[in-house]
């Protein structure tokens, strides 16, 4: 069997939401069925057929192939098995994940894996804002999984983060983990301003000095603390940059906060250059 | 005395050890150095050699090299048995909080691979609250870990530690001309029953002098002496020793499961037995209740077959 892939035809006019071609949504389905399946977009219903050439037969690994940032949703309410994103992908890509892992070889929009539970996200490019946070109104961000951005992230990437891995490669945007509430988010690069705004708990590891923090923060030391050690180096299966970031294990500077809330989250900092 | 066979000539009795099912965990010690390790597996590990008078049964499994711990670390593996699931977290707890939390540079880890844990018991997920709100609770690796902040840095330990069914009270008795005889064949006997995994020689030095028995004249008590193996009784009572016994020692074994047990008791009376009569020893037997208590048999004519 191989994958069932989806080629773009064409630009859409306006976003799609194409949350549907998961594999619980596509399992058992002849290529037909599929191709009649039907996809919301703004104020108009597409068909599958109308919009992709349809592939390949298996369900549970997924190509949508040539996408662009007008497919939004994509692997939404994803649970299980593999999906794999050829192009740009657009915002709310694994929105309310559960399980399975969704590849983006290009950039996603915003709002990638906003309120995910468990599974795995990889973009090799960049993302836009709010990676690793919640839908407009929710309580918390995402709550489980792991994110993996090669490239950089947008402002306010793990806002009201609950739970989970946020891996960021480059560099984050403003407000980077602001009101984070729990979980574990890396940034190798640099963030832009106010990192841990109103973060309660969790830990923000920088791998580059910001050039300023928060009053808000109070410096805790030099630290090199075993269970630290061992999440950057859990970190490690995550790629070389990662690995090597472990190995080099220094004392992080320590500074926690935010005092302006519960002041319980951690920044950790990396000696070296900002 | 039957027997079932000889060892470099010592009689062994046609005979069976008779073990009862028991709780068990595994705890992994880590610390900065093999020596802090050390000092809290023994402190973890003291007062706990049987559940009648201890509550639980606990032991040194193995020291573990830095490859073989999961922070990289110098270790100690322990093991812990108690008769109920209860009774373990309660020990668990006390003893981690105690022994393990309380000791510098140390760390805690669930030593029970996950596909043989039954039920899982709460090991950081009990200690947190030392930390008075200030414990953070950290996913790493799938795996939940709690840092409770003392006054040497943090106390990082996994939050659950699994539970197998194991069994307790693997045994085995040297019958010696004297005691320095019996120590001899005794200490033979736990340098290379150490080397087994997954058992524990839960007395001091893996030795018992006190063999029991069920019951005692005195009601309070629910065990007694085994004067039935004690040389000062012969004469006075029915005595089970054999002509020219002048000291008893017994080695009793915990274990994950029957197989290692019985390994370790194959090891154990084999190297007993090192040196034959000349070495002063005059036969090996096992303690039983006449099978109707414990479910594990442990026949010593296994050691023939």
């Amino acid at each position: 069997m191989s994958a069932l892939k989806f080629v773009l035809r064409h630009s859409p006019p306006s976003a799609v939401d194409v949350s549907g071609l998961r594999p619980a949504m596509l399992a058992g389905k002849s290529r037909k069925e599929i191709a009649q399946l039907s996809l919301t977009g703004w104020n108009e219903v597409h068909r599958v057929g109308d919009l992709f050439a349809v592939r390949g037969d298996d369900a549970q690994r997924i190509v949508i192939d040539g996408a662009d940032e007008r497919l939004v949703r994509i692997g939404a309410g994803l649970d299980s098995g593999e999906l794999t994103v050829v192009g740009a992908a657009g915002d709310y890509l694994g929105e309310s994940m559960r399980g399975g892992s969704i590849v983006v070889r290009g950039d996603a929009g915003a709002l990638i894996g906003a309120g995910m539970r468990g599974g795995r996200i990889d973009v090799s490019g960049n993302v836009g804002a709010f990676a690793g946070s919640g839908r407009a109104g929710t309580l918390q961000g995402m709550a489980g999984g792991v994110i993996v951005v090669r490239g950089n992230a947008g402002d306010r990437a793990a806002d009201r983060m609950r739970r989970g891995l946020l891996l960021i490669e480059g560099n984050a945007g403003d407000y980077c983990a602001s009101r984070m509430l729990a979980g574990t988010t890396v940034v190798l690069g640099r963030v832009g301003i106010d990192a841990g705004y109103l973060m309660r708990r969790g830990t923000l590891v920088l791998g580059r000095s910001p050039h300023e923090l928060l009053p808000t923060f109070n410096h805790n030391g030099w630290h090199d603390l075993l269970a630290i050690r061992l999440l950057l180096e859990s970190l490690a299966v995550y790629g070389k940059r990662f690995q090597s970031f472990a190995r080099s294990r220094p004392s992080l500077s320590r500074w926690l906060g935010d005092l302006g809330c519960d002041g319980k989250g951690e920044i950790l900092i990396a000696p070296g250059r900002p | 005395m039957n027997v079932a066979g000889e060892i470099e000539g010592v009689p062994i009795e046609d005979t069976f050890a008779e073990a009862f099912g028991m709780r068990a965990t595994r705890l992994v010690i880590t610390a900065e150095t093999r020596a802090w390790a050390r000092h809290a597996a023994v402190s973890a590990t003291g007062f706990a050699t049987s559940v009648i008078g201890c509550g639980c049964e606990a032991g040194i499994e193995r020291e573990l090299t830095a490859r073989e711990t999961p922070d990289g670390r110098p270790g100690v593996a322990i093991l812990i048995f108690a008769m109920s699931s209860k009774d373990l977290q309660k020990h668990l707890e006390r003893r981690a909080g105690q022994c393990v939390l309380t000791c510098p540079t140390t760390a805690a880890f669930n030593g029970v691979p996950k596909e043989i844990a039954h039920e899982w018991l709460q090991l950081g997920g009990a200690l947190r609250y030392f930390g008075d709100g200030w414990q953070i609770s950290k996913l790493i690796g799938g795996k939940r870990y709690w840092r409770i902040p003392v006054m040497d840095g943090e106390f990082v330990c996994e939050e659950k530690a699994g539970l197998v069914k194991g069994i307790g009270g693997g045994n085995f008795l040297i019958l010696a001309a004297d005691g320095d005889s019996a120590r001899g064949a005794a200490e033979r006997a736990v340098a290379a029953m150490r080397k087994v995994r997954n058992v524990i020689l839960p007395f001091p030095g893996g030795v018992v002098r006190s063999g029991s028995k069920v019951g005692s004249k005195y009601k309070a008590l629910i065990a007694s002496t085994n004067d039935a193996y004690c040389p000062t009784l012969v004469g006075l009572t029915r005595s089970a020793l054999p002509e020219g016994t002048g000291a008893v020692l017994e080695i009793v074994i915990d274990g994950l499961d029957a197989a290692s047990i019985a390994q370790a008791m194959d090891v154990g009376i084999r190297a007993a037995c090192h040196g034959g009569t000349d070495a002063g020893v005059v036969g090996i037997t096992a303690g039983n209740y006449g099978g109707k208590l414990g479910p594990h048999h442990f026949h010593l004519k296994a050691l023939f077959a």
